[in-house]
């Protein structure tokens, strides 16, 4: 109670009404396996401890199974099993391929819905219960003695399920588990999407996650949550704020690649490409023709796989790409040699499968290959080289395996920052491809709960829904930097100092700001301090350059010409002259017999083309007298 | 108040005879167009500016 006295009596504190943040989550929904994520580095792991929870759905008897769970039905219960419903979302029967070959309940026609894709499952369906008496007696009082009439069994019966039915019930369950793990109502959230997804399949699962009792905040595209995670906390030592990031996201079914403009936190995409023949799938088609074959090999039982037909062959294919799931976390997460073990594979037989990393990376090299030379293509669509490429993020279940990215090493340069390099990649680190998408999505979802509710603030937040006006923008083409010029500077070269400001892809209006220190010489007189502006011209050198040979190599004649190895090296070329900026130093200070001075330098590059550059001393009493030039807008 | 990038390379004295070449009365290149990915605080930031229609020294207020 009060001391002092200063409260009287009788009155309690009135308590200070914090409102509380609301609780929102990120959900990565692929079409393989799915995940969550709030603000912790780790993901949300489900009642049964999974934190990469398969996009699964299995019906057994009355039981239903989601999850890894419902995966193992697979192999026994594969017609009542339904995999790969989120890339059906929004689509029309008639779009669908057809007699494409199912390990899982197969897609029809809805019996009853026009052009409408379904499963059919068989469950079992708790028998209605005995209708009530009053059918029997025409008044209202009980028959006198009725035998109560013994609750039947079961009945097996037909159930059709569209892919957003199927899709409602799978968000909901990932919803109660992220509620149950987090221990509170989640109030909102961010749900990743491929960026190929059309405006109908957009709307189809926004319905379902609303039917889910999902309140969702925004759609983001795979690309664009690696990206809110990359840019966001510590970054990697070497990693410039400008920089161009390559996001390979190798799920199970599909390979996604985004070439992305990073300026400061912003980013827009430059070029992207899906392909639905690359991804963990393959991996798993490879390996599993590669242990069946040890499997024959030890057991002297044929078994025939990818593709199987037989029905012991399909059931131990289907064994074999379950356990294949540890086989390749092994090969992932350890150097060391990787098991593959399947109790009663076929005729009752255990198998037990060894594969070290080497071989593992033999049967893998196509997959890798293919990745490697879409990477290439899509870096060259835009007219840019791997040399371009500052960042690779690897996204996706497959992205962990390190032979894809030394198979990548290839291609870029040593300078590219990967999770691989940093040491990130491993043990739930910021690099883990398997949680980064779904933790963009949760600093997504943070954000968006931090606006405001006011009138402009609703339509900031309106500037985050899909195809928003407030997201095209205009982008510079060409980079655009200062030149501090330099006596006996190379003449074939730039003739002094070059600092890029504004890089070419950079979205307007920007504003940059440099700092620097100005050696003004070891004169007494006055001092000043000048450099131009300059548009510039940027390319790839490609040299033939002799490469040296170890002493004591032998080398055989035919072997000269090997020698020679391809260097490539980014160019710059003054191209157009904008300004040109000169000011008196008046701040400067002597240092070991020489003047120096701090200057600032800000470029403003406004909507219309118009360019300020501005710079200024800073000196002991702050900043010095502001002097600035101007180039015209477009 | 805006990031200010520190570049760690110390610039040369100018040499004796250099003078400010005119400007050359050119603009920049063509601008482009471009979709940014509406996601992140940078966006944020950007959208705040452009709905209020604010100049980068107004927004940092
Ligand atoms: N640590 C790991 N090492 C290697 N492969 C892994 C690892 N973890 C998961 N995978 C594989 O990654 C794939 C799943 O990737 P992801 O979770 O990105 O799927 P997805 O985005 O739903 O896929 P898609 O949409 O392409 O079908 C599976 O093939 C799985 O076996
Ligand atoms: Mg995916």
């Amino acid at each position: 109670m009060a001391v002092n006295g200063s409260v009287p009596n009788g009155t309690a504190e009135a308590p200070i009404e914090v409102p509380a943040l609301p609780t929102v989550i990120g959900v990565n929904f692929g079409n393989s396996y799915a995940s969550i994520a709030e603000g912790l580095p780790e993901s949300i792991a489900n009642e049964d401890g999974e934190r990469q929870i398969a996009c699964a759905i299995a019906f057994h008897g009355e039981e239903t199974y989601i999850g890894n769970q419902a995966k193992q039905q697979l192999v026994k219960n594969a017609s009542n099993t339904i995999v790969g419903f989120r890339n059906l979302l929004g689509k029309k029967y008639s779009e669908l391929p057809k007699d494409t070959a199912t390990a899982s309940a197969p897609v029809i026609q809805h019996p009853d819905i026009t052009d409408e894709p379904a499963y059919k499952v068989q469950v079992l369906q708790a028998s209605p219960s005995p209708l009530p008496s009053a059918v029997n007696t025409k008044t209202n009082t009980p028959a006198v003695s009725q035998t109560a009439t013994p609750r039947s069994e079961p009945v097996l019966v037909d159930r059709v399920l569209t892919p957003s039915e199927v899709t409602v019930i799978f968000l909901k369950s990932l919803l109660q588990s992220a509620e149950d793990f987090l221990g509170k109502k989640v109030d909102g959230a961010v749900i990743t999407v491929p960026s190929w997804f059309a405006d109908n399949q957009l709307e189809a699962l926004r319905k379902a996650a609303h039917a889910a009792g999902i309140n969702v905040l925004q759609l983001l595209e795979d690309a664009g949550a690696a990206a809110v995670t990359t840019t966001s906390g510590p970054q990697a030592a070497g990693l410039n704020p400008d920089r161009t990031q390559l996001v390979v996201d190798l799920g199970a079914s599909s390979l996604s690649l985004t070439l992305l403009s990073i300026r400061h936190g912003l980013f827009h995409p430059l070029a992207s490409s899906f392909d639905p023949t690359i991804g963990g799938d393959q991996i798993d088609n490879k390996l599993i023709k590669f242990f069946a074959k040890e499997f024959t090999k030890k057991t002297k039982t044929p078994l025939a796989v990818c593709p199987s037909s037989d029905k012991a062959d399909i059931r131990a294919e289907a064994r074999l790409r379950l356990a294949l799931e540890h086989t390749k976390r092994t090969i992932s997460a350890s150097p060391g040699a990787a098991t593959c073990s399947v109790e009663s594979l076929k005729d009752g037989l255990d198998f037990t499968g060894t594969i070290n990393r080497m071989r593992f990376d033999m049967e893998a090299r196509p997959i890798y290959s293919a990745v490697y030379s879409k990477a290439r293509e899509l870096v060259e669509s835009v007219g840019l080289d791997f040399l371009h490429v500052d960042e690779v993020v690897y996204v996706g279940g497959s992205a962990c395996l390190p032979g894809l990215d030394e198979t990548l090493a290839q291609g870029y340069p040593e300078s590219t920052v990967t999770a691989f390099a940093s040491g990130t990649i491993v043990g739930g680190g910021v690099g883990d491809p398997t949680t980064l998408l779904a933790r963009g999505a949760a600093l997504q979802a943070k954000l968006l709960a931090e606006i405001g509710h006011s009138g402009e603030d609703e339509e900031v937040r309106r500037a985050f829904e899909q195809g928003s006006k407030w997201a095209a923008v205009k982008a510079t083409s060409r980079t655009i930097g200062i030149l501090f010029p330099e006596e006996g500077a190379d003449a074939a070269g730039l003739g002094g100092q070059w600092i890029g400001v504004v890089p070419a892809e950079t979205a307007v209006p920007v504003r940059r700001s440099l700092s620097f220190d100005v050696d003004l010489g070891d004169d007494a007189g006055e001092k000043k301090v000048g450099f131009e502006v300059w548009e510039v011209k940027e390319g790839i050198k490609v040299e033939k350059v002799k490469q040296p040979r170890d002493e004591d190599e032998e080398l055989e004649e035919d072997e000269e010409e090997d020698d020679e190895i391809e260097v490539k090296e980014k160019t710059i070329e003054k191209d157009i002259h904008l300004a040109s900026l000169v000011l008196t130093a008046k701040h400067a200070q002597k240092q070991k017999g020489r003047w120096r001075t701090k200057l600032e330098v800000q470029v403003l590059l406004g909507a219309d083309g118009a360019v300020e550059i501005s710079a200024w001393e800073v000196g002991k009493e702050g900043k010095g007298e502001k002097t600035s030039v101007s180039v015209p807008s477009l | 108040m805006a990031d200010i990038v520190q570049i760690p390379t110390v610039i040369p004295p100018l040499p004796p005879n250099w003078s400010p070449k005119p400007a050359s009365g050119k603009s920049v290149s063509p601008l482009v167009d471009r979709k940014l990915i509406p996601a992140g605080p940078a966006y944020l930031a950007h959208i705040r500016r452009a709905v209020h229609n604010l100049s980068f020294e107004e927004h940092d207020k």
